[in-house]
């Protein structure tokens, strides 16, 4: 028998556990007791319920309120791990000075780091997601549709294009400079989203053949952890990487992947460098997003 | 084959690549033919010596001395004779590739001499480059004449050798200039000659006084780049190189110097000193390696930073104490009691009674203290009250008396001298006035070897200047201020409740064990038994982990962070201490006190290997298959509790302090501790901790620790000078029982022991009117003492003051100085300008013509002579400056621009 003082004396240690980890609590919480919990009730996955939100608060067309409505919801509501506000701003700013013409998303989820990107990016840019799962695809899309990155009306106004741009070339040629041109490139180069349902360890090896890339620009990483390091060794391998090509990597600190960024430190291939941020939606944990810029071998 | 036998220097090799396969078949062929080879060959060993020669000015071979001497002038008189032959003959086939191997051999010689300049020489390259290919020119022409039908290779090979030679050559200028002279004018015997003035630099004892001289320079100026490498921007490879250079040329050339017999003395006194500096190296080395787990505190140190060093240095000091400490009590109570003692068994108070005769070998008993254990020299119950022992009269109870005391004077006097010593070392130093330059220039712990605890503490360098800036930031704005203050206020009211609460829940467990102890302990469990010891341990442990995480409300810097979790955790174990005694108080049980001691040395064991060891392994080993990164993220490795160890260390040498005179087992207990936590820690510290995510330097806080080691030490020494002085000894108390006081056993040995003058002498010193004025005495010299200080302290400060204005006041002026020149210079230059602008161009289109200049270069448009003049005086430094802002600014920014600088005609 285990007298009671004894159990007494731990009374400190437990109080310290708890508040020293209590975010982690806290984040135990709101994502997977919240979660069991309305997916017994509602009988809707996560995504659809973020989904109904964000329908019924943002703005159709207005990526900004959509990412809004997605944000208010992770906060206050139920924790999806999308890249979040603070973190989302790095990311911005990185494609805002990187200006990349083709860029590659692992892991859509819900389409929020999606519609993200699309908004920071240059026009004439493609942006190929990449989402395993079936039905978060499906929500992404419609995230994507929602905010006017739409698929198929960049494929209504492809062939528009075409043909703006032979009269384009005409209007150079013939009428006044300024005036048309100015008009007629905001239709000419349209922003593609291309969403691709398949691993990613299935869709990179295929993206020279089936998509036509020959270099990626851009790459973001938000799919599994573990497939970071697998994946990027993929995306050497095929030579889709150039020199100055960046790749940014989302959750190395929490959950963290460590096999990831000891192969950047070995390699020796990249410029790299962590932003050190709180983990999306909440304050306490840290985590990292990673910065690569790829150097090629020396 | 002499030649044959050299090794092939790598250098030549690849240098002289297109020889070699060549030469290896042309030495064969050499070797086969026999007869007027001879000669040859003699030529090129004699070559082969002679560059031998000159690579060592200061010659090994003086062994063989004359002989070679001789040997040398037969084979140069056979050498000018066959290049006389070698004039006149034409040569064929066969010749040429004799010729070949000659040279090729006679570079191998050559390179192998060389292979100790080889380096100098490349480094020199550079400069004999231009000088060598002068000559190369020259000695093609030599070459071509001497064997008529010269191969062109060979030409090429030949310069390279030359070059070699030239090279080296350059170090003993003298000798190329009169070679080189010699090559000029007679160039059919040149190799001759050449080989003539070669010989004589060869040996010192030849040298005339000015190349004496100079070749005293060359070692004088190698000296100096030897000194002076350290400044140098180079690559450390190349320093490295240029050092070991410069020694071996220095080592070489310098026995050189002085003649005859002066050189040996001075050979002699030079290589006297170099041992002499190697040994003194070697000694300190030796030091070093004397003191105990230095390197491996250094390994730490640079693994970790200076703060956890820092604790395993106090450690280790601490270790000192105790081992002088033990070696007291050792050697003038427990061997003499051992040795001259009555045995065990004698006498009532040194058995074990028949009662607990059949358990008193248990080992549950033993760890109680119980048993044998306690009836040995461990407790002072086992001492007899004789007055002296054995054969040599020992007086043992005065001894124990006396050790008793001596050990509690010595622990004051070490600590009180340490302290003093750090407050010297600290010197005035004011912390807030250069914050940001503090911080730029002086963060860096320079002691850090280990790429993760420096980028941590580049991280937290990084950390604290931003934190410095917001500070600063804070500090102008000033509001939040009451925000801090409430938390702070908030913190330390949780402290105070942790603190009531664990006195409490320590007061209710000690009255519990009485009661235990009154029922009797066979009748409870293992736990109810060592519930006192268990509680004060894992509150010891806990509680500091829960003000750890308290004192993060509080936005203190580390380092007052932690003096402000010492401080706490002082409190903490001080107030469960005194609980402890206070409700043991009516009768202080020592065998508690013992096994407090080691279980307290137990459970810190323990923790170190559930809390560090284990917790890194299931994190190292877990990490392969969980679901999220453990290394980085949730649990990750445990960090080195600094705070944590200093106090446990501090708190148990309070304890072992308190116990010593009762339990003279205490030191060597402790000292075993020590021993047991230096390696222990060493390799937990090293194997499951990771470095502090703020690593700042310890420097400061080691007089906090002593501070606080005195206070232990006075509150620990109190209970026992309480009982000494108050108490009457029982019959358990050993040594003194018997007695009225404990410290009769001075007045005894006073009474007995000592002529009666002396007691005598000694009453009237102890007479209270005596000791007295005596205390006055020293308290009016200690304040003096005190008062002296702080004045100088405050000179000190008033000098640096003064030292700081001053400066102040030179900046000022180099700053007026700088400015003035400037503007001087500018006003040449915009004259300059001016004056070129006139000339090229019309006075119409001035204005645009300087626009375009501007905006092209950049550079300050030239003004037109005319505005000179209307310039002010050149000492008035600011009136250029708008004038100059204004010329910048208005090309880029405004194109309808007509300033100053538009001529005024």
């Amino acid at each position: 028998m285990v007298s009671p003082a004894i159990a007494l004396a731990f009374i400190p240690l437990l109080l310290t556990l708890l508040i020293r980890y209590r975010y982690y609590f806290v984040l135990f919480y709101r994502a997977i007791l919240v979660r069991i919990w309305k997916d017994c009730v509602t009988g809707l996955s996560r995504e659809e319920r973020a989904y109904q939100y964000v329908l019924t608060t943002a703005t159709p067309g207005d990526p900004d309120s959509i990412l809004d409505a997605f944000d208010v919801w992770c906060n206050k509501v139920e924790f999806i791990s999308n890249i979040g506000p603070k973190k989302g701003k790095i990311l911005d700013r990185m494609l805002m000075e990187q200006g990349p013409l083709t860029v590659l998303e692992l892991g859509a989820h819900c389409g929020y780091s999606t519609v993200r990107i699309a908004r920071a990016l240059p026009l004439g840019a493609r942006l190929y997601s990449v989402e395993m799962d079936q039905r978060n695809a499906a929500i992404a899309e419609k995230i994507v549709r929602l905010a006017g990155f739409d698929d198929d009306t960049v494929r209504k106004q492809k062939y528009l294009t075409y043909s703006l741009y032979i009269k384009c070339i005409h209007f150079i040629l013939c009428i006044e400079y300024g005036k048309y041109y100015t008009t007629e490139t905001s239709t000419l180069c349209v922003l593609k989203v291309e969403l691709i349902v398949n691993p990613s360890d299935e869709v990179i090896p295929r993206l020279r053949s089936d998509y036509g890339l020959d270099r990626l620009d851009f790459v973001f990483m938000d799919h599994w952890k573990k497939s970071y390091c697998p994946d990027l060794q993929m995306l050497e391998g095929s030579g889709l990487l150039g020199k100055g090509s960046m790749i940014v990597a989302d959750n190395v600190l929490f959950p963290g992947a460590p096999k990831f960024l000891r192969h950047i430190r070995k390699s020796g291939l990249y410029e790299w460098k962590i932003h050190r941020a709180t983990l999306e939606y909440s304050k306490g944990i840290r985590d990292g997003m990673a910065e690569l810029v790829y150097q090629g071998i020396k | 084959m002499f030649i044959l036998t050299l090794p092939l220097n790598k250098h030549s090799v690849h240098v002289f690549t297109t020889g070699v396969e060549e030469e290896v078949s042309t030495l064969q062929e050499e070797s086969e033919r026999g007869g007027h080879r001879g000669k040859r060959r003699d030529s090129d060993r004699e070559r082969k010596r002679r560059r031998k020669g000159r690579g060592k000015v200061a010659s090994k071979d003086s062994g063989e001395g004359e002989e070679e001497l001789q040997r040398r002038l037969e084979k140069r008189e056979r050498a000018r004779r066959k290049r006389a032959k070698k004039e006149q003959e034409v040569q064929g086939r066969e010749r040429n590739e004799e010729e070949q191997a000659e040279m090729t051999s006679g570079k191998r010689a050559n390179t192998r001499k060389n292979i100790k300049n080889d380096k100098t020489r490349k480094m020199e390259e550079g400069e004999g480059e231009g000088e060598a290919g002068e000559r190369n020119t020259k000695r093609k022409k030599k070459h071509g004449s001497a064997k008529n039908d010269g191969k062109e290779e060979d030409g090429g090979e030949h310069t390279v050798k030359e070059k070699v030679q030239e090279v080296k050559k350059k170090k003993h200028e003298k000798v190329v200039e009169a070679s080189s002279e010699q090559e000029t004018s007679e160039e059919a015997n040149e190799a001759a000659a050449e080989e003539d003035t070669q010989e004589e630099e060869v040996r010192p004892e030849s040298l005339s006084p000015e190349e004496l001289e100079k070749l005293k320079e060359a070692v004088d100026e190698r000296k100096k780049l030897i000194q002076s490498l350290r400044g140098k921007p180079w690559p450390m490879k190349k320093k490295l190189v240029t050092l070991r250079e410069s020694q071996e040329f220095v080592e070489k050339y310098e026995g050189a110097l002085g003649k005859g017999k002066g050189r040996k003395l001075y050979a002699y006194k030079v290589m006297m000193t170099k041992k002499w500096m190697k040994f003194q190296r070697d000694f300190e080395n030796f030091k070093t390696a004397c003191i105990p787990w230095e390197m491996k505190i250094k390994e730490i140190e640079s693994h970790f930073g200076s703060s956890v060093a820092s604790y395993f240095i106090f450690l280790r000091w601490m270790y000192g104490i105790n081992l002088i400490l033990f070696g007291l009590t050792f050697g003038l109570v427990m061997v003499p009691e051992a040795l001259m003692g009555r045995p065990y068994g004698s006498i009532p108070r040194k058995t074990v009674p028949r009662a607990e005769e059949t358990s008193a070998m248990d080992f549950a008993v033993l760890w109680d203290c119980g048993g044998y254990a306690q009836y040995s020299v461990l407790f002072y119950g086992f001492y007899n009250n004789q007055r002296a022992v054995g054969w040599l009269k020992f007086r043992m109870p005065l001894s124990y008396f006396l050790v008793g005391v001596g050990t509690v004077a010595y622990s004051y006097m070490v600590v009180i001298r340490t302290m003093a010593r750090n407050a010297n070392e600290s010197g005035v130093g004011d912390d807030n006035s250069f914050n940001f330059s503090w911080k730029m220039f002086t963060s860096w712990d320079y002691l850090i070897g280990n790429p993760e605890t420096a980028d941590n503490k580049f991280a937290s360098i990084t950390t604290s200047f931003k934190e410095a800036i917001l500070e600063e930031q804070e500090s102008r704005k000033d509001d939040n201020i009451h925000l801090t203050r409430f938390l702070r206020v908030l913190a330390n009211f949780l402290v105070l409740c942790c603190l009531a609460g664990s006195g409490y829940l320590i007061y209710f467990v000690v009255r519990r064990s009485q009661k235990f102890a009154l029922d009797g302990l066979e009748n409870h469990t293992w736990w109810e038994r060592n519930e006192v010891n268990m509680v004060m341990s894992l509150l010891g442990m806990f509680c500091p982990m829960l003000f750890d995480v308290i004192s993060a409300l509080e936005n203190y810097h580390p380092r007052v962070a932690l003096q402000w979790q010492l401080g706490r955790i002082f409190a903490l174990f001080l107030g469960n201490l005194y609980t402890f005694i206070i409700a043991l108080m009516d009768e202080i049980n020592l065998k508690e006190f013992v096994r407090l001691i080691i279980s307290d040395t137990m459970t810190t064991y323990i923790m170190l290997l559930i809390g560090d060891f284990l917790r890194a392994v299931l994190v190292r080993f877990l990490n392969y298959c969980w679901c999220w990164d453990l290394e980085a993220g949730f649990p990750s490795y445990s960090e080195f509790d600094v705070s944590g160890n200093v106090l446990g260390l501090i708190f148990n040498q309070g304890m072992i302090w308190m116990g010593a005179f009762y339990a003279p087992c205490l030191p060597a207990l402790n000292v075993l501790r020590l021993h047991v936590s230096m390696y222990l820690q060493c390799w937990a510290v090293m194997c499951c901790n990771v470095p502090q995510e703020r690593v700042f330097k310890a420097s400061g806080s080691n007089n906090f620790y002593m501070a606080m080691l005195l206070v232990i030490l006075f509150l620990s020494t109190l209970p026992a000078i309480y009982t000494i002085v108050t108490i009457p000894p029982s019959f358990d108390c050993g040594p003194f029982s018997g007695k009225k006081r404990m410290f009769d056993v001075i007045q005894e040995t006073l009474e007995s022991d000592f002529p009666a003058w002396f007691s005598k002498v000694f009453s009237y010193a102890s007479n209270p009117g005596l000791v007295l004025p005596f205390i006055l005495l020293m308290v009016l010299a200690i304040y003096y003492l005190q008062s002296t200080s702080k004045s100088y302290k405050e000179a000190n400060v008033e000098l640096k003051k003064k030292l700081h204005a001053q400066n102040e006041e030179n900046k000022k002026k180099n700053k007026r100085a700088a400015l003035k020149a400037q503007m001087d210079l500018e006003e040449a230059r915009t004259a300059q300008g001016a004056a070129q602008q006139q000339e090229t161009d019309g006075e119409e289109n001035r204005g645009r013509s300087q626009r375009l200049y501007h905006g092209k270069n950049g550079h300050n448009p030239p003004p037109p002579i005319g505005d000179q003049e209307r310039q002010p005086p050149a000492t008035r430094a600011p009136v250029p400056r708008p004038y100059h802002h204004g010329n910048h600014r208005t090309p880029g920014y405004l194109p309808g621009f007509s300033g100053q600088s538009e001529p005024r005609m």
